[in-house]
């Protein structure tokens, strides 16, 4: 068989990297593909050494359970092995300005009839008793009691409120990388890349390696993180900045202890802002993970640590013996994510603020679409590429929007908060759509994928949680959907009181998971 | 609210306890049983899996009724069967855990509720004699609740072998009465036949050695015992005396 002939059947398949993102892709394309040998896939993920754990705690998106579930692992060794808490979705305090307490949900539970019918402006021309998210979605009650999304004899993955995970980093790759070589027949080497060889059609065709064994295959998948191995240093491809939207660029982070054993543990990510950025405060089982993104322009290294120690203390958390350690951001993302025979997963694809979470729920994505797209042999490459790249170019603006939404809409005065808000630094897309949002509440159609990151859902939740005025012309409402609206937030009540008497807290039902695990069915 | 008491010569001895089951305790519409009761549960009782509330695990139960309190085999204030399910016939007695530092086992005292209505100051069954003896009923007793602790870790490393093979399915039971009424009865389990019939033979033999294969079999057949619960509810609705 001639080497870079287009019939060249795509069938081994190596991943650079093993973090979250290399054994994400490998577990996913293995389990899509399990036959291995002559007549099937092989997946074989290449890594320097293995990673020391990084052991900050990360959010996912719901999209987390059916990856997990279709890599085949259980949610019970899961949650134990990776020191996994349940996240509902995120709460934003102090983002709509700073002069008095204020806060607001962004639950992963849907509005509810959010399927056939938008009802948020028959909230917002009502009395508004309570807020958005609180009138429409039950969810946002159990998270004010730090309430678990599920009981001890719901099945494994299944739940009574939609549900993702926190989950610690630093045992997440590990366990995934038992589970992908033990169970899924992924090979795992451990080697240093020294050079990339390509044929003369500019396809990678082996790695070369210190060891000196040659890694041959068909597709490379770029996870080698910010070192961009491939994709960047191989191919060059540009790196898009957003950095003119986005301000964030430097990160403090830090573990602390809980206050004691019993406390309990968060429902939500808390994103409290602060003078140039906001904190982030996620518990996993074993402890908290707590960090101040903020943007160096605006605030120094001490000053930002100092406002982090602030927040510290304010919750009666010792700042002090704490190991505080600095981090570098740089948001942005490739100008393609898929060329030739290489494709970018993960933070060598791109890396925004950990804002609403988006870094692994954009690997999960890409992973899927590359099992979904996979061709039978080189010929079909360009197209895939093609395809990948136009709808990742799109998430990746999609996430952008959102990100700056939240930023947008506050009112604080902090010189940061303000340039925010400064035109120039929003997007055409977003303020496009805000311009809409004035007399319309976001919904179905606005958004055109099939597979949105943010729907109209987590618009509405942001929209309205910081006070956007969206006044819709009365004749486009109708008294029908006025009735349901009533009628949909009184069993939003009613459904939130039950489930607050029914579930337990997360601390208790971990606590149980941990002694008696959950059942598969 | 059951108040549990350890059970010592001294404080109990002219106490006396009626051993016939009480409305309050029978008005459950299922029941934990340990595998061996299964042949006597058998000839009465629709036996199915449940999850239980604390651990999430299976556990087996008897099916008594069709709603929350209803116990169709509890008519007319006694038991109508000749079995009555070991967890009811414990009453009002437990067991207590007693001492133990932490992490070490504690030891279990024979305990009674001495709330219970079954308590009766005349008639019923003493619980010591004259000389503080144990009597020979608080003995079976004694012995009775320990065969329901060492029953109930059976029924789990039961089940959760169960479990393991795949060999338990939810069951969703569609009932309709004779008064055109119909019920339908979730979070039931039983074992999934289908798997059953394609286990290889070495775990099928795996069963058999821990008892296991006669105990799914007697699940499976209790099941007859649905239709007879459905008659038992038919003839209270159409008032016929049972």
């Amino acid at each position: 068989m001639s080497t870079g002939s287009a019939e060249q059947p795509i069938r081994r398949i190596v991943v650079v990297g093993g973090g979250t993102a290399g054994w994400i892709t490998a577990g996913v394309l293995a389990s899509r593909f399990p036959q291995r040998g002559p007549d099937g896939v092989s997946v074989t993920l290449i890594e320097s050494r293995l990673q020391p754990p990084i052991g900050v705690g990360e959010g996912t998106w719901p999209t987390i359970r059916s990856t997990l579930k279709q890599i085949g692992v259980s949610e019970t060794d899961f949650l134990r092995e990776c020191d996994a808490s349940f996240k509902q979705g995120s709460k934003f305090v102090d983002w709509v300005d700073a002069t008095g307490p204020d806060a607001y949900y962004h639950p992963f539970t849907l509005p509810a009839d959010y399927v056939d019918h938008n009802l948020a402006p028959y909230w917002l021309e009502g009395p508004r008793n309570a807020s958005f998210a609180n009138s429409l979605c039950f969810q946002t009650r159990l998270c004010d009691h730090s309430l678990a999304p599920k009981k001890i004899t719901t099945p494994e993955f299944a739940g009574l409120a939609n549900y993702a995970y926190h989950l610690d980093a630093g045992k997440f790759a590990p366990f995934l990388q038992k589970h992908c070589v033990d169970k899924l027949g992924v090979s795992h080497v451990l080697d240093e890349i020294t050079d990339v060889r390509s044929d003369e059609a500019g396809n990678i065709e082996q790695l070369l390696t210190k060891s000196g064994t040659p890694l041959a295959a068909d597709l490379f998948i770029d996870c080698s993180g910010f070192a961009s191995l491939l994709i960047g240093k191989h191919f060059g491809v540009p790196f898009i900045s957003c950095k003119d939207s986005l301000f964030i660029d430097k990160a403090w982070a830090v573990q602390i202890p809980y206050r004691t054993e019993d406390a309990d543990i968060a429902s939500v990510t808390v994103s409290t802002a602060q003078s140039a950025g906001w904190v982030w405060d996620i518990g996993l089982t074993t402890r908290r993970g707590v960090g101040y993104v903020y943007s160096s322009n605006y605030a120094s290294e001490e000053s930002s640590l100092g406002e982090l120690r602030s927040y510290l203390d304010a919750r009666g958390d010792l700042s002090s013996n704490l190991s505080f350690r600095s981090i570098n951001i740089n948001s942005g993302y490739r100008q393609q994510f898929w060329s030739r025979n290489c494709v970018a997963v993960g933070l060598s694809a791109g890396f925004l603020e950990p804002l609403e979470a988006s870094a692994i729920v954009m690997i999960e994505l890409s992973a899927k679409s590359i099992a979904d797209l996979l061709p039978g042999s080189r010929s079909g490459l360009t197209h895939a590429a093609r395809i990948f790249n136009g709808t990742f170019r799109y998430r990746w603006e999609r996430i952008v929007d959102f990100l700056k939404l939240h930023y947008v809409l506050s009112k604080r005065s902090e010189p940061f908060w303000v340039d925010n808000t400064r035109a120039a630094s929003i997007p055409d897309s977003l303020r496009a759509g805000l311009e809409y949002w004035r007399q319309h509440c976001p919904w179905h159609e606005d958004f055109s994928h099939r597979e949105e990151v943010f729907s109209a859902a987590s618009y509405q939740y942001v929209l309205y949680g910081m006070g956007y005025p969206t006044e819709s012309a009365h004749w486009l409402l109708s008294e029908a959907d006025r009735g349901r609206a009533r009628e949909k937030m009184g069993e939003t009540a009613r459904q939130g009181e039950a489930l607050r008497t029914a579930l337990p807290g997360n601390r208790d039902l971990l606590g149980r998971i941990r002694k008696f695990g959950l059942q598969k069915i | 609210m059951a108040n549990l008491v350890a059970l010592n010569s001294q404080a109990h001895r002219s106490m006396r306890v009626s051993p016939l089951p009480i409305r309050e305790l029978a008005q459950v519409n299922v029941v934990s049983v340990i595998p061996r009761e299964f042949p006597r549960l058998l000839a009465y009782y629709p036996v199915f899996f449940v999850k239980n509330r604390e651990s999430g695990r299976f556990e087996p139960v008897a099916l008594l009724g069709f709603e929350p309190r209803e116990n169709l085999y509890f008519m007319g204030e006694r038991w109508d069967v000749d079995y009555v399910p070991l967890q009811i016939q414990r009453q009002p007695f437990a067991l207590l855990p007693r001492g133990g530092a932490a992490g070490e086992p504690a030891s279990l005292d024979l305990a009674i509720d001495t709330h219970s209505s079954q308590i009766v100051t005349e008639g019923g069954e003493k619980l010591f004699d004259e000389e503080g003896k144990p009597s020979k009923y608080m003995e079976n007793m004694a012995s009775m609740m320990q065969a329901l602790v060492s029953g109930s870790s059976e029924g789990y490393a039961f089940t959760g072998r169960l479990v393991e093979l795949g060999l338990i399915e939810s069951v969703e039971l569609n009932v309709e009465f004779v008064d055109r009424s119909e019920k339908k009865l979730q979070g039931l389990y039983w074992i999934a036949a289908p798997a059953l019939e394609k286990l290889p033979a070495a775990q099928l033999a795996e069963l058999r050695d821990h008892k296991f294969l006669e105990w799914i079999y007697f699940q499976m057949a209790s099941l007859s015992h649905v239709s007879v619960l459905v008659a038992r509810k038919n003839r209270l609705l159409s008032g016929v005396s049972l």
